[in-house]
């Protein structure tokens, strides 16, 4: 599971709406992984990334050199989307789990995949 | 560089074209009808031998250089409303432009692609093309060449005579005319003929396996037309987030993702076996940093509302997923995630279909105006001036709605449909929807 896609996870435990974002990210074993850069790509995520919920993650997984905000003109600033295609895209949780902070509920990752199955109960009607 | 053509089933280069032969005549007729198929013009069958055989060379040098290039752009007809199984198209226009366009291509060349499974892959298939042209290339005069008629007879005429017996006749005319052999194992040339109340046709195919099994899909679900077909009609932009929220074996992402690489693809699914097949099917065509899966319902998408630009999904068919009360909330689910403007491309069962349209019917009376404007959910040509006011009523015919069909599916508040195409996956049909999601947003 990539950072850009935690970004966009959210609990759908019921009753908590919301609040169900983000999710908090503990990881037991990440990979890095080289991808190809495209700028044009990465210019293009940073207006929808949710920057306090990236910066957490990012944070619990200790990484190094991440941007704590958009900059002025960021499209040009190829530093700056390198760092951000390395944190959004490269790094990748493969074991570990992510809570919904409102109930606590925890949802494992397993190669990579997040389980965000509920049972019953716990689900919105 | 043919097989880039991404929607259709399988190529062959046309040989004859004919009005269906008329059954009513005698059968000694018909067969007389059918031997002058070969004898009356037996230049048009040389030729088209020769273009075969020009295009399997160069064919061979392409495979051979592992060309990247951008294919002739052609818009394999989204507006046709029946994609047929065995797609026979009129190719032999094409095919000349391609020719033209293969010379000059060839003048550059382009580096050499890695990539691990798929190269074994195309590895073989060019070996086996490369044999093909030598066979053909051996059989330097006309007389050396073995082949083979495959024959279809359906219809009217499939009731007087059999494939096989059509398939003989058109064999020992093409011995007699040209002087090839027959070789029923391994032909040089395979001749295809499909006689039904249509047209009679006679070509020759392109590739041995059809087109649509794709190199770099391991298994396959849905069929990759159907599924590059849906893809194309999304409007896939780069950086658009685009989500299947029940993927399966993720076919239709592996499409997309091929031919437009710069969106970011979530495949969902609840299933471990399929999420495990569609991760082979990734790692296969070296596409995993491109596509994320997830373990979700579609039911109850844990993602943020109006969070995704682009959803692409093969609703099931079937026994399932009951008609009605889950349909309805993962139709509720995908409208919620999307972002206005967004699109949704769904393939539809005829009966998912009928829902929709039957749903959308009901509250037609309850329109005080009388007009059609406010009805989401049927007409493919609606007005988009109408669309600017109908916010508020929108709502009120959607509530009306709801009481009208309860057990049946809700029509989708903000969902304007856009088109809506009947597509053949071979023993059934089903319908192609695109829907966009307008300003004016459902309870």
């Amino acid at each position: 599971m990539k950072l850009l896609t935690h970004n966009l996870l959210s609990s759908h435990v019921r009753g908590v709406g919301p609040r169900g974002f983000p999710l908090r990210l503990q990881a037991t074993e990440v990979r890095v992984n080289p991808v190809e850069f495209n700028p044009d790509f990465v210019a293009r995520m940073i207006p929808k990334v949710e920057w306090a919920a990236l910066l957490e993650a990012a944070d619990t997984l200790h990484l190094a050199e991440v941007p704590r905000a958009p900059t002025e003109g960021y499209e040009h600033d190829e530093d700056f989307l390198r760092k951000m295609h390395h944190v959004l895209l490269e790094v990748e949780v493969l074991e570990g789990t992510l809570q919904c902070p409102e109930s606590g509920r925890l949802f494992p990752i397993s190669r990579g995949i997040p389980n965000m199955l509920l049972n019953d109960e716990e689900t919105e009607t | 560089m043919l097989k880039k053509l991404k929607s259709a089933e399988r190529l062959f280069l046309l040989i004859k074209k004919l009005f269906p032969f008329t059954a009513s005549s005698s059968k000694g007729k018909i067969l007389n009808e059918v031997q002058q198929l070969v004898n009356n013009d037996p230049r048009s069958w040389l030729d088209a031998i020769s273009t075969w055989k020009n295009l399997l060379k160069l064919g061979v040098r392409e495979e051979l250089s592992q060309r990247d290039a951008k294919p002739p752009k052609r818009k394999m007809r989204e507006n046709e409303t029946i994609i047929a199984k065995k797609l026979k198209t009129e190719e032999i226009q094409k095919i000349e432009e391609n020719h033209r366009e293969c010379q000059l291509e060839e003048q550059t060349e382009d580096t050499l692609e890695q990539r691990d499974s798929t190269t074994r892959r195309d590895k073989l298939e060019k070996e086996e093309i490369q044999k093909e042209v030598e066979k053909a290339a051996g059989a330097h005069s006309q007389e050396d060449l073995t082949f083979r008629v495959s024959c279809r007879c359906t219809g009217t005429i499939g009731k007087v005579f059999t494939s096989q017996e059509v398939g003989r006749i058109i064999g020992i005319a093409l011995m007699k005319q040209f002087g090839w052999k027959a070789d029923l194992r391994n032909p040089n040339l395979e001749i295809f003929v499909h006689l039904n109340d249509i047209y009679t046709v006679a070509g020759i195919p392109m590739f041995r396996a059809p087109l649509a099994s794709r190199t770099y899909i391991k298994t396959a679900g849905l069929r990759s037309t159907i599924a590059w077909a849906m893809a194309s009609l999304a409007e896939i932009k780069v950086g658009t987030f685009v989500l299947d929220p029940m993927c399966g074996l993720g076919t239709i992402l592996l499409e997309a993702a091929k031919e437009w690489p710069d969106g970011y693809y979530v495949g969902a699914d609840v299933s471990d076996s399929q999420l495990l097949g569609a991760w082979d099917n990734l790692k296969a065509a070296g596409l995993n940093d491109k596509i994320e899966l997830l373990k979700v319902s579609a039911i109850e998408l844990p993602l943020p509302s109006e969070s995704i630009d682009i959803i692409i999904s093969d609703i099931p068919f079937g026994k399932k997923f009951k008609l009605g009360k889950d349909i309805k909330t993962i139709l509720q689910e995908m409208e919620r995630v999307l972002h206005v403007g967004g699109t949704i491309v769904l393939l539809l069962s005829k009966d998912h279909h009928r829902l929709l349209k039957d749903c959308g019917g009901s509250h037609m009376p309850l329109d005080s105006k009388g007009t059609h404007a406010n009805e989401p959910g049927i007409k493919k040509c609606l007005n988009p001036e109408e669309k600017t006011d109908t916010s508020e009523r929108v709502t009120s015919s959607y509530e009306a709605g709801n009481r009208e069909c309860s057990d049946k599916m809700l029509p989708f508040g903000s969902l304007v449909p856009v088109e809506c195409y009947e597509v053949s996956l071979g023993k059934t049909n089903a319908f192609i929807c695109k829907y966009k999601k307008s300003s004016a947003s459902g309870p």
